[in-house]
């Protein structure tokens, strides 16, 4: 029982070093399925990460204005069901280009067979 | 332009207001030769601008985070500060015993402050992407 405390620990201090820096892919990778507003992306990121990514609405709102100074991501505003319209978010042709080169690079790694053989799947 | 957010602008018309009240205060002080009144309306204009300057720049960096080591609220600062009191030696508003050589020498001097720190600012600045910290960019 002890061991198994000090495992969770253990796992919860690496993944909270692990998870910074995820939130961007995660954002990237929802929009990677069409413009989504900030709900929608909230939901995926919760979503396909099993939970164990999770993002206040404040901080990815700050998030996104940020990509959008950088000019890597930008929105169209359309109406939504009820009430105001809503920002769709999409990534820019700098945004593509910057996501498929991390991915190339940082991602495309894990998929080689030496490193899968490694990962056991 | 981007740099000029919404926090900045309200920062500028609550630091307008206050700098004409102090104005105000000092000019009076001085005409009636108090004392008093001449220093706690500038310690207190002083806590007001550095609450001002506290609370509008938390707002501005929670809602963009620009690396700019203080910059644009300094010089918004120094822009509405000066600019107030030029205005208030044309309009005649200001004491007897003030004249306008001291507005300018407060131009002059605390514009070599703002210099040195502008330059601070151009040094920060090639650590950022677009005034965004390269550091704190990505989430």
């Amino acid at each position: 029982m002890k061991i198994e405390k000090k495992l969770q620990e253990l796992l919860s201090s690496w993944e909270e070093t692990y998870k910074k820096g995820q939130l961007t892919l995660w954002i990237f990778l929802s929009l990677q399925e069409g413009r989504k507003y900030v709900d929608e992306i909230k939901d995926f990121v919760e979503e396909k990460s099993n939970g164990t990514i999770t993002c206040e609405e404040q901080s990815l709102y700050r998030a996104l204005r940020k990509y959008e100074h950088v000019d890597i991501m930008s929105y169209e505003l359309r109406k939504g069901n009820k009430g105001p319209e809503r920002k769709y978010y999409y990534l820019t042709d700098l945004g593509q280009e910057l996501f498929n080169l991390f991915i190339k690079r940082n991602i495309y790694l894990f998929y080689s067979d030496e490193i899968r053989t490694l990962l056991k799947f | 332009m981007k740099a000029i957010t919404v926090y900045l602008l309200r920062f500028a018309l609550a630091a307008t207001v206050l700098t004409i009240i102090f104005r105000y205060f000092l000019s009076q002080g001085i005409d009636a030769g108090s004392t008093i009144t001449v220093i706690l309306s500038a310690v207190l204009y002083f806590i007001g601008m550095f609450i001002l300057g506290w609370y509008f720049g938390k707002k501005d960096g929670n809602y963009l985070p620009f690396y700019d080591v203080g910059f644009r609220f300094h010089l918004t600062t120094y822009i509405i500060y000066n600019l107030i009191s030029e205005l208030w030696f044309i309009l005649e508003f200001n004491s007897h015993y003030e004249n306008f050589f001291t507005i300018h020498r407060t131009v002059f001097i605390w514009g070599g402050f703002l210099l040195i720190h502008f330059i601070f600012f151009l040094w920060a600045r090639k650590r950022t992407i677009n005034n965004l910290n390269k550091r704190d960019l990505f989430e």
